[in-house]
């Protein structure tokens, strides 16, 4: 049994409204796995499925090899997109409590939510309340809450959200500690640099339905290579460039989709002549382009089955 | 109880408990109490003394002999109070000695002469306490002596409005031929102790006028006036009747007493109940406590929690209440007889406290903790709140009706609604109720339980993920019939 994680045409309505459709998705044990789609899109229902919270109305999940989630609550961690502390509670009080709350015993909570938390720079926090820490802090003691009982498997929904660079570090840095370490961990993210950087597996949801999942390199296989620049200058040029198919100008970085019949080595000496060219790079599309292109591609979709109906 | 709700039940206790506002609201009770009595006190003692006068047209000034058997009174009322003390049915109360001082206060004042100095010293500083009440301005202070009717009048009538009088009494007519000529003359319409206690002075002295002139022996007089007074009793062995003493008739009204305490804790701690919900939910915070414990594992934890916390209030306040009860025949002597201490302690009262604080509850938090877990904030909470409150009241309009027949229809109507029937048994305990009933309603309590939490605890399992506008009745009715 190799997987953390499988679900198996898994569906949940709340009245008239699909929140999950026939969903099927596999989670390989030791691995990273991104969960991406708007806001709306049904990641947070699936996860709600996969905690047990909810239950689904078709379809199976198995978890770490056990139909109910609810079987191995004590081997799992999870974080929640909406995140809340006891306020009049110490930091290391509610560490400890959610490690209780997961099994273990008294004393070893006590002492390993000190160790955490003096680990990752709250030492000076142990004893004080919840509401006087900051947002950032806040998250970090409720992320040590999730996975004081090291977890087999850890679901953490919007890690990042919120997170200044230095605490989203750290937050990368606890998710790649647990990777090292044997676990599995399956976010889900709006950062689609995030997700580029830390995953080894993503997918995606879209109004429902999954609209892929693999590997990185599975997922941008096939798709159109594009151009990657870095450049200084006024970027409005850069939408007359000809064969131009697609132009997403960030001001300091762009990425270009050429048509078919257009040459990479003409659009740089084109672009050469309008902008000051840092960095050229002609290679496979961003994770922010496949998403982007996919939530055309199923919005068109969907519009077309929905006039031929 | 799992291990799991006992983990949380635990932390919502030392939650509450750990908290010095806990504590303020625990010693608040009694302060407040404490307060409330004194208040009473305060007021009586700094109640102004209040001067009045009297307004004598009469030919026979009998206005005059009335002020001075009033003033005479306040030393009759008081022996009388200590007369009173000897028990009803004791040979000393048809003793004529006894009875001719209850009607001839001149007797007291030659008693209170002969009687030794410490003695008289001590009585005359506790009369002087109650003529601190009223003081006689005799119309020569005022100077108002010898004035024609009409300047007499608008003399004390600009007294009266000017504050200087309290109030003055008007004799136009001789009142032992006839009432009609009396007048009571006041700006203060509210309070009305100093006319009550002139009138009752008046009308002693002008029946034993009206006596005089009917030519009626006063032992006869005295006779005819003899106030009917049915001694309380009770059936006893045979033919033989017992007397009620005051200890027994409190100890039927105690349940009162343990309804309205039973109350005030259930309320409490169903009230604390909800806010908590309430805030866990808008707090984020209870999606993470699902990912370890199942709902209902959270939804009994939290219920226990709080019931503890609902028992230490109530616990505390049991124990002031004792101290209160252990005190206060030190404090006011009369209270001994009720023998307090010994209804407190009555092993039926305490039980059916307990156990019907609990069940009561348990019943209510059920409802609150369903309500709670499907408001987003306390406003809505509020509104949701509005028609369990009134539910909630009806046990105490009832109270008084139930302990007064305690195994009437009423009573029993009230028993068999499943959330009045830990008030309404509480209620009737001094009845006290037959056994089966305790049999009947206990298996009653516990089935609306199971089905009250049952209910409560699918209501919670979604509700509490909720957010946005909080859902409409159908919608809850159909989580209730998911499995």
């Amino acid at each position: 049994m190799d997987h953390a994680l499988t679900l198996d045409g898994v569906t949940k309505r709340f009245g008239s409204f699909t929140a999950v459709s026939d969903l099927s998705l596999q989670v390989p044990k030791g691995c990273i796995y991104g969960f991406l789609g708007q806001n709306g899109a049904g990641k947070t229902t699936t996860i709600r499925m996969v905690m047990s919270i909810f239950h689904p109305d078709q379809g199976r999940i198995s978890v770490l090899g056990h139909p109910d989630a609810s079987e191995v609550k004590d081997r799992l961690g999870y974080l929640p997109e909406e995140k809340g502390l006891y306020k009049k509670m110490k930091t290391a009080e509610i560490v400890a409590y959610f490690g209780k709350l997961k099994g273990m015993d008294r004393s070893t909570a006590n002492h390993k939510a000190r160790e955490l938390l003096t680990r990752f720079g709250l030492g000076d926090w142990l004893d004080k309340k919840c509401e006087a820490m900051s947002k950032g802090m806040g998250q970090k003691v409720q992320v040590l809450g999730t996975i004081i009982h090291d977890p087999e498997l850890v679901i953490l929904d919007e890690p990042f959200s919120g997170l200044d660079p230095v605490n989203r570090d750290t937050m990368r840095d606890i998710i790649l500690d647990m990777k090292r370490q044997g676990r599995t961990v399956i976010f889900s993210t709006h950062g689609m640099e995030q997700a580029e950087q830390l995953c080894d597996y993503v997918m995606m949801i879209h109004k429902s339905r999954l609209e892929f999942a693999g590997t990185l390199t599975e997922i941008k296989q096939g798709r159109d290579l594009g151009i990657q620049l870095d450049y200084d200058g006024d970027g409005r040029a850069l939408k007359d460039l000809p064969g131009a198919a697609r132009v997403n100008d960030n001001g300091k970085h762009a990425e270009i989709f050429l048509r078919p019949d257009a040459d990479p080595q003409q659009a740089l000496r084109w672009l050469l002549e309008q902008v000051t060219v840092k960095r050229f790079d002609y290679r496979e599309p961003s994770l922010h382009e496949v998403f982007i292109r996919t939530v055309a591609e199923a919005d068109q979709r969907l519009l077309a089955a929905a006039g031929g109906r | 109880m799992a291990n799991k709700t006992l983990l949380v039940a635990q932390r919502e206790y030392l939650d509450n408990v750990r908290t010095k506002t806990f504590w303020l609201g625990i010693l608040a009770f009694p302060a407040i109490f404490v307060v409330a009595l004194g208040i009473g006190w305060v007021m009586q003692k700094t109640k102004q003394t209040q001067s009045y006068t009297v307004a004598d047209f009469t030919e026979s000034k009998i206005g005059g002999e009335i002020e001075r058997a009033a003033r005479a009174s306040t030393l009759a009322d008081f022996l009388r109070a200590e007369l009173d003390k000897i028990p009803k049915d004791s040979e000393y109360y048809r003793d004529p000695q006894v009875v001719a001082v209850r009607e001839h206060p001149e007797l007291l004042e030659q008693g209170l002469q002969a009687m030794p100095e410490a003695m008289r010293a001590q009585l005359q500083a506790r009369l002087q306490d109650a003529k601190a009440k009223y003081r006689y301005r005799s119309p020569d202070e005022l100077g108002v002596a010898g004035l024609e009717r009409e300047q007499m009048m608008a003399a004390l009538n600009q007294r009266v409005r000017d504050g200087e009088l309290f109030a003055y009494f008007v004799f136009d007519k001789d009142p032992v031929a006839s009432l009609d000529g009396l007048a009571y003359v006041s700006e203060n319409q509210t309070d009305n102790e100093l006319g009550n206690w002139y009138s009752r002075v008046a009308t002693r002295i002008i029946q034993q006028q009206r006596i005089q002139q009917a030519n009626i022996p006063a032992a006869t007089a005295r006779h005819i006036r003899e106030e009917v007074d049915f001694r309380p009793t009770k059936p006893g062995a045979g033919a033989e009747i017992e007397t009620v003493t005051k200890e027994e008739k409190a100890n039927k009204f105690a349940p009162v007493a343990f309804v309205y305490l039973l109350w005030i804790a259930v309320f409490t701690a169903a009230q604390m109940l909800l806010t908590n919900t309430v805030e866990e939910k808008s707090n984020r915070i209870i999606e993470v406590l699902l990912s370890s414990v199942s709902p209902g594992e959270l939804m009994s934890g939290k219920i226990w929690g709080i019931g503890l916390t609902g028992l230490t209030i109530v616990g505390s306040w049991v124990v002031f209440g004792v101290i209160g009860v252990w005190l206060a025949p030190k404090l006011v002597p009369s209270f001994a007889e009720l023998n307090l201490l010994a209804i407190v302690g009555d092993p039926l009262y305490i039980a059916s406290f307990l156990g019907y604080f609990l069940t009561g509850y348990l019943l209510f938090a059920a409802m609150l903790v369903a309500i709670g877990s499907v408001c987003n904030s306390l406003k809505e909470a509020q509104n949701l709140l509005q028609p369990v409150f009134l539910l909630l009241m009806l046990p105490l309009f009832a109270m008084i009706p139930i302990v007064q027949e305690p195994n009437g229809l009423m009573a029993r109507v009230f028993t068999y609604i499943p959330i009045y029937t830990p008030f309404a048994m509480m209620n009737r305990a001094s009845g006290p109720p037959p056994a089966v009933e305790y049999v009947v309603t206990t298996a009653l309590i516990l089935v609306s339980l199971f089905v009250a939490f049952k209910a409560a605890g699918r209501i919670f399992r979604v509700g509490v993920l909720m957010t946005g506008n909080p859902p409409k009745l159908k919608e809850i009715l159909s989580w209730l019939r998911e499995k």
